[in-house]
């Protein structure tokens, strides 16, 4: 390992920092620290040279707080600057253990990011779990409450995976060291870690956890929770198993799952969250495939991904926020009283579709292209279905349904929307659209070489994207009647984890629960007349024996001392004629001994 | 409300205008599509034109007619079905 480095201000430490702080923060003003951190991370990963950084030693073990290079680098950025877009977002909410718990919860995604080893990942990637469960359970509500719990339990179990592949490769290798395996030579160890990072990707079929959770998050919590968990996952995917063929086929697999059942969908939160799934898809297909152009269209992906995908669940949360529902059969006929929520989703429906002129486009186009490329005809196929599937649903189905269809609506009450709120929107907006027009802002910070970079802005791309959503719309417009969204639940595999859970708690509540009535009355039967019993005997030896050599003890002890106290008369003859005959009696006794 | 809603309200009573001139668009894609092709086939399809415009309508009806018609109802169960059994 090269040279340990210094002056590395780690993006993690701010955020703890305010995390410990903001208990002890009195007034109003401390809100305007929950800018700071993110301030300091992109001040950090925008001025830090490559290199290694905050190494430290436990039990034994060598921790690397801070691997910083191209890879690392892109991510820390996109995670900084959509910190500080969710911070302004967030900056209404009073509740203080909603920002510690986001604190917690993006700082565990920087320290994941730049950890050098799999102990320091492992425990930023369960303080990332325990931060985005709190983001849940605060919504404070019967469903959030539920669903926090199946959330955690999951992701503990998904985190148990880990640990079992990084203990079982320490016992086979002997160190921690976190870096890419070359995936013929995988051992079970590494499917172990594979499997763990997967959950977190949200890989089909193991991705459930994530349209049953995300929908029910905070309204600002969700927008955290959409950018960072499946997008760290994405990066130590693409640091650890870069050319793992099953990734190829599972994300390409994912691309399509989500897009169908977000066709499906009624909750709004819901559509997008199954999107995470479709769109992570491409990102895990990209680093499956493996090739140069395909990991950096990965890459750029998951960094468009966060920018537009955060601006998607603000959008979404200001409905949420303001019509106190997401369902799509309650909405409708807003757009002339929430007209500039549908604009800044709009961007974001947009850019998440691959339209030109948005982020999407210059970072979709080259995952898919790069498969095309690398010969994976079938896998690009696939993405260009869910390409389809994504116009349908996020570009066309859900602002339609939220904003424009039924009658103008001037029933339902609405609360005014925070300024902060829409700031953060805007903000958002602003960098996807940047993005799509100079693709260059995005491309000079892709961590892989190659020979000749994408240029996606050709006449030909422009056509076909233009062609293809264009046809997609017709589509929609024809089946516009079909596609309305229904207040129904759609069973998926969560509803075989629901099985497993509810198989548990049956073991516990009838096998079990019998065993355990059965020995209660064998121990009623036999233990109690047992213990009673011994009880007796015990009183017994208790007063016959403890209590007649103690006692007898303390009435000796006290004799004597009644005794002595006789013999201490005070006249000086008595002790002289005691002492006398005492010194004759001991004489005698030496004399008669010699 | 404000003027844009206003302007977005007023958008909505020209839905036919809208319609129309979405179609003439999609009409104007395809004829471009016969001029600028790929420089070379990315699939094997996709020299022909009008490819992609078919791909995006009939991969878009598939998907909406499937799923709706005939996966939703097999998988779909009332609003509040885990509620009332869990």
């Amino acid at each position: 390992m090269s040279a340990i480095a210094s002056g590395f201000v780690h993006p993690t430490v701010g955020f703890y920092a305010l995390a410990l702080a903001l208990p002890f923060l009195p007034g109003k003003a401390w809100k305007w620290l929950l800018l700071i951190p993110p301030i300091v991370a992109i001040w950090s990963v925008m001025t830090i040279e490559p290199g290694l950084y905050g190494q430290a030693s436990w039990l034994g073990q060598t921790l690397l707080f801070g691997r910083v290079d191209k890879l690392s680098l892109i991510f820390a950025q996109v995670f900084a600057i959509m910190s500080l877009i969710g911070m302004v977002y967030a900056l209404h909410v009073e509740d203080k253990l909603q920002h510690i718990m986001a604190c917690v919860y993006v700082g565990g995604a920087f320290g994941c990011t730049f950890a050098g080893d799999f102990l320091t990942l492992f425990v930023f990637w369960e303080l990332m779990s325990i931060g985005s469960t709190f983001l849940i359970w605060l919504a404070r509500n019967e469903r959030s409450t539920r669903a926090g719990f199946r959330y955690f339990l999951y992701h503990t179990i998904g985190g148990l995976f880990l640990l079992i592949g990084l203990l079982m490769r320490y016992k086979a290798v002997g160190n921690f060291e976190f870096d890419h395996v070359i995936p013929a030579q995988m051992q079970v160890y590494d499917w172990m870690i594979l499997l763990g990072f997967c959950v977190n990707a949200a890989v089909v079929p193991l991705h459930a956890w994530l349209p049953d959770a995300y929908p029910e998050g905070t309204v600002t919590g969700s927008v955290f929770m959409c950018a960072f968990t499946t997008k760290t996952a994405v990066y130590v995917l693409l640091r650890g198993f870069h050319g793992v063929e099953a990734l190829a086929v599972a994300g390409t697999i994912m691309c399509v799952y989500g897009v169908l059942y977000a066709c499906i969908e009624n909750n709004a939160r819901r559509i997008l969250s199954y999107h995470i799934v479709s769109q992570v898809g491409y990102m895990v297909a990209g680093i499956g495939i493996g090739t140069a152009m395909t990991m950096n269209g990965a890459v750029a992906h998951a960094y468009a991904h966060i920018l537009y995908k955060g601006l998607l669940f603000m959008g979404t949360g200001c409905l949420l926020y303001a019509a106190g529902t997401t369902k799509l059969n309650e909405l409708g006929g807003l757009v002339h009283r929430l007209p500039w929520v549908m604009v800044l989703y709009m961007v974001a429906a947009l850019s998440i579709s691959g339209m030109p002129l948005f982020n999407g486009f210059i970072s979709k186009t080259m995952t898919i292209t790069g498969a095309a490329e690398a010969h994976r005809t079938w896998l690009a196929i696939g993405m260009e279905i869910a390409a389809v599937g994504t116009f349908l649903s996020v570009g066309i189905k859900l602002p339609y349904f939220a904003f424009w269809a039924k009658p103008a609506n001037d029933k339902i009450e609405l609360r005014p929307i925070p300024a902060n709120m829409y700031c953060a929107m805007a903000m958002g907006a602003a960098l996807c659209i940047a993005q799509g027009l100079y693709p260059d802002m995005l491309y000079r910070y892709l961590p892989f070489e190659m020979e000749e970079m994408y240029r996606p802005w050709t006449t030909w791309h422009v056509l076909q994207a233009l062609l293809l959503l264009g046809f997609s719309g017709l589509a929609f417009y024809i089946t516009r009647e079909i596609i309305t969204p229904h207040a129904k639940t759609n069973l998926d595999f969560d509803f075989f984890y629901r099985l497993i859970g509810r198989g548990a708690l049956a073991l516990v509540s009838k096998p079990l629960a019998w065993i355990d009535d059965r020995w209660t009355e064998a121990y009623r039967a036999v233990g109690l007349r047992g213990l009673l019993t011994l009880a007796r005997g015990t009183v017994w030896f208790d007063t016959k024996g403890i209590d007649t050599v103690v006692d007898g003890s303390a009435y000796t002890v006290q004799n004597v001392g009644v005794l002595g106290a006789k013999a201490q008369t005070g006249r000086l003859q008595e002790y002289l004629g005691l002492a006398a005959a005492l010194g004759i009696g001991i004489f005698a006794l030496v004399w008669y001994l010699a | 409300m404000s003027l844009f809603g206003m302007l977005l309200n007023w958008l909505r009573s020209k839905t036919c205008l809208l319609a129309v001139l979405f179609f003439l668009g999609l009409a104007g894609l395809v004829v471009a599509n016969v001029f600028v092709r790929p420089h070379e086939a990315e699939y094997v399809f996709d020299v022909y034109p009008g490819f992609w415009a078919v791909f995006g309508l009939i991969g878009g009806l598939a998907m909406v007619i499937v799923m709706k018609k005939i996966v939703q109802p097999m998988i779909s169960r009332g609003d509040d079905y885990y509620e009332r059994n869990s």
